[in-house]
């Protein structure tokens, strides 16, 4: 089976036509003009959507995490190659009970404004989170485990949490950025956070210009501490532009306008890799695709997906195999259970369901379906693999109508609960714990739980607040071995993704779909 | 003709509020703001704290009255996906789409108004033949494959403008063209026809007789009449540029209103798509208006009524 996988039809389109102008290209050497400047200091990357304020604190947008880990650290981050979470603006810290977390900052860390971080910076940034009136972007979440935070010693803080919460350590990694003790005096929230105002981060680099939805440009502080992991990087300054369009990326891509294209489909990749100029990078992320089944039978009482053997000959019917092979690719693996292997906790003893289509039409028939029935699948992104999807439903006698909307209007179906069956993925937040998955899909307050399952939302919660790593591991294996026995979902697959680059370029393509760009460096080759 | 202007500027706002009225309810059944503004992998504590923070709530009906009342005193909000004033976002964005459309404006006159008349005044001449030849291959070409072809020929190629963005006027000579190429063939072939029809008239005949001839009879006595309905199809083109010039400015990145409306649609900013179609109506209507006074102006027998 040959196929290929959706992308816009400009994308497509200029991919053909720069490959069909391939001699031309050569000959007008691009590449060399592509190259020009790359072993100068400066980095160019095009982000696909724009950023609307350079400050974490209050952006929700993927490429502000990206940013953020450039002109920001949090007091922990997540180390590159275990994904586990690690001291950085903390020296050390220590779990004084299952509710309260003592933690000691270095004394080394100076603001970009020259000023060095205290204690009294971190209690000061999280009680701005805490803070109902601050709106900051994470603060609901925050607000939903920490209670209080105190300044204990000259540089411990301690930190009061509502209830045992072992994803202390992954929020204040990825969500709550270091500020200067009074950053935001005066300010009611920050209604005009995209306002050009300077970033006070303790990052690697700092912010040196700002246009919102055109460009952001970051130079390296020099007087970065050296103690950190992101210390020393390689490039002086880093541009990242804003180009919506894929098309015209390549094209800035082979005009030498930028040198990085990130989240490329395999078949654009496949095109453009081959011309001179460019330089192909491909790798796993943490971001799975599945498909949820209306167990509960919300969007209808009397739904066939209530019933288990129908679950399961859903399972048996979709060919996950040859979908993950021929359209996903590069680095991408079809998932057993409801998270990514990769993610802490996600094992189980729950069964798998291998492509045998035989079986699930004998499981309709069982479920009292011997002539199929009619259903809509929803999905709001990678159209061809929902279309795959399709096909092997109606391989084994069902009616399918795909439903393929824009993620705001699947996000309402799906939030009322209206859909019976829907193809989506997640991301996970690039956390590599099983409770960033299982906590959004099987809680008993989340719009996606599908299962009305009591007993699983109960372990799912209890995994949640315990932090006993062991306790944990046997917490997830029971949520998702239930998951597994009682088919809620398809899992599918996870991800893989793609880099284009200027040649000469060296960049590690991230674990958890999350690039590092403290990394990145120009070879002398 | 007070009256005149006034009924239409009534028709413009009632149209205007059907419209936003019509996109508002839209938004409301048919997307969960919320989760959109909170993000795709977005935990239910977000998005339940982002509906109670802004209000998604309520009632559809009190959110549309709160958002009329205060658009009516002038205030057009807060984008929620911004964080800015949408009154800033729309006049930031406005200059770009106003100089795109305008430059696209300027290709659109420069090459339909030349080829329509060589084409009238030779008619079934190869002159001919060129200029209708031009104006079918302009018509086939979408605009998105022939600015990929630009970007291809004259930024990757032979690297003579830059592929994307809007911060020089080299920036605006490629989707400035894209934009009025996509306009000639309606515009040429109105000057055409409207030109030998009005080379047919007897008041031509007349002019001829008075020794016009040449550019005088054409520009002086010819085009004035001929001008009329081209007056009305530039006021519609200028329209369609400033607010529907969405693919040309995403596949150039520019930051003009067009990519402002996509995103905003996207991202459920219901402010400032609300405000942008209120700006879009009221641009389309004032534009059509403008296009029938300039005709009046051109031709006294419509002051006459």
């Amino acid at each position: 089976m040959q196929t290929r996988t959706p992308v816009p039809l400009s994308t497509r389109l200029l991919s053909v036509l720069v490959a069909s102008f391939l001699p031309l290209v050569a000959s007008a050497d691009t590449s060399a003009d592509a190259s020009e400047g790359k072993s100068g200091d400066t980095l160019v990357v095009a982000f696909e959507k724009p950023l609307t304020t350079v400050d974490r604190l209050y952006s929700i947008q993927r490429e502000g995490l990206i940013l953020s880990r450039l002109t920001d650290d949090g007091l922990f981050y997540v180390n590159p190659d275990t994904l586990e979470f690690e001291p950085l603006a903390a020296e050390s810290y220590r779990w004084v009970n299952s509710t309260q977390l003592e933690v000691t900052v270095r004394d080394d860390v100076v603001f970009h404004d020259g000023s060095p971080m205290t204690a009294d910076d971190v209690v000061y940034t999280f009680e701005w989170v805490l803070d109902e009136d601050s709106d900051t972007s994470r603060g609901a979440v925050i607000q939903s485990w920490l209670e209080s935070v105190e300044k204990v010693g000259n540089r411990t803080v301690r930190f009061n949490l509502h209830l045992p919460y072992p994803m202390a350590l992954r929020d204040m990694a990825i969500s709550i950025p270091v500020r200067k003790k009074g950053t935001y005096d005066g300010a009611e929230g920050m209604d005009n956070a995209a306002e050009d105002r300077p970033l006070n981060g303790i990052g690697p680099y700092r912010i040196k210009e700002f246009s919102a939805g055109r460009e952001i440009v970051v130079e390296r502080f020099e007087d970065y501490y050296q103690a950190s992991p992101k210390a020393n990087p390689a490039i002086e300054t880093m541009v990242f532009r804003v180009i919506p369009d894929q098309g015209t990326q390549q094209a800035e891509l082979l005009s030498g306008g930028i040198d990085m294209m990130m989240g490329v489909p395999p078949d654009v990749a496949d095109n453009i890799s081959h011309l001179p100029g460019v330089v192909r990078r491909e790798g796993n992320d943490i971001r799975i695709g599945y498909i949820t089944l209306d167990a509960a039978g919300h969007s209808n009482p009397d739904s066939p997906f209530t019933k288990l053997k129908v679950r399961q000959a859903i399972n048996h019917a979709i060919n996950r195999e040859e979908i993950t092979r021929y359209l996903v690719r590069g680095s991408a693996e079809v998932v057993p259970y409801a998270c990514h292997p990769r993610q802490f906790g996600c094992n189980s003893d729950g069964p798998t369901y291998p492509y045998n289509p035989e079986k699930a039409k004998q499981l309709l028939e069982e479920a009292g379906y011997p002539d199929g029935f009619s259903f809509k699948l929803w999905a709001y992104r990678e159209k061809i693999i929902a279309e795959a999807v399709v096909s092997d439903l109606k391989a084994i006698g069902l009616d399918v109508d795909l439903r393929f909307v824009k993620l705001n209007v699947f996000a309402k179906v799906r939030n009322d609960k209206d859909m019976e069956a829907f193809f989506a993925s997640y991301g996970s937040g690039g956390t590599a714990d099983a409770s960033a998955s299982t906590g959004v899909h099987f809680a008993a307050n989340s719009a996606r739980n599908y299962t009305d399952d009591k007993e699983l939302a109960e372990t799912v919660l209890a995994a949640e607040r315990t932090i006993d790593p062991d306790e944990r591991k046997r917490l997830y294996n029971k949520a998702l071995t239930r998951i597994a026995e009682q088919a809620y979902w398809v899992p599918m697959f996870s991800y893989s993704q793609n880099y284009l680059l200027s040649p000469g370029l060296e960049f590690e393509v991230p674990k958890d779909g999350v690039p590092r760009f403290w990394q990145a460096s120009w070879s002398d080759k | 003709m007070l009256n005149y202007v006034m009924k239409r500027g009534l028709m413009a706002l009632l149209v205007a509020l059907t419209v936003s009225f019509g996109t508002f309810a839209l938004f409301h059944f048919a997307t969960d703001p919320a989760q959109t503004i909170a993000g795709e992998d977005a935990p239910q504590e977000m998005v339940d704290d982002i509906r109670e923070q802004y209000g998604f709530d309520r009632p559809v009906s009190v959110q549309y009255l709160d958002w009329l009342g205060s658009t009516l005193q002038g205030d057009f909000g807060q984008s929620y996906f911004w964080k800015q004033p949408v009154v800033d976002l729309i006049q930031e964005h406005a200059k770009v789409t106003v100089l795109l459309a305008l430059a696209g404006l300027s290709v659109t006159i420069l090459i339909a108004l030349p080829l329509g008349i060589s084409a009238a005044l030779k008619p079934n001449s190869w002159v001919d033949r060129f200029a209708l030849s031009t104006a079918v291959s302009a018509q086939a070409i979408p605009n998105f494959w022939l600015g990929l072809m630009l970007i291809i020929l004259f930024a990757v190629m032979f690297p003579i403008f830059p592929v994307s963005g809007d911060a020089t006027w080299k920036h605006y000579v490629l989707p400035a063209f894209v934009l009025g190429a996509s306009s000639v063939p309606a515009v040429m072939r109105l000057t055409r026809t409207g030109l030998l029809d009005v080379l047919s008239s007897d008041y031509i005949r007349t002019a001829k007789a008075k020794g016009f001839m040449g550019y005088r009879l054409i520009l002086q006595q010819a085009m004035r009449n001929a001008l009329l309905p081209i007056v009305s199809v530039l006021a519609v083109q200028l329209g369609h540029k400033l607010g529907g010039s969405v693919v040309t400015e995403s596949v150039f990145s520019m930051n003009g209103l067009g990519r402002l409306a996509v995103e905003s649609i996207f991202n459920s900013d219901i402010p400032t798509v609300q405000s942008l179609i209120l700006i879009f109506v009221l641009t389309f209507v004032l534009l059509t208006l403008a296009a029938d006074l300039i005709n009046a102006w051109l031709d006294p027998r419509i002051r006459m009524g």
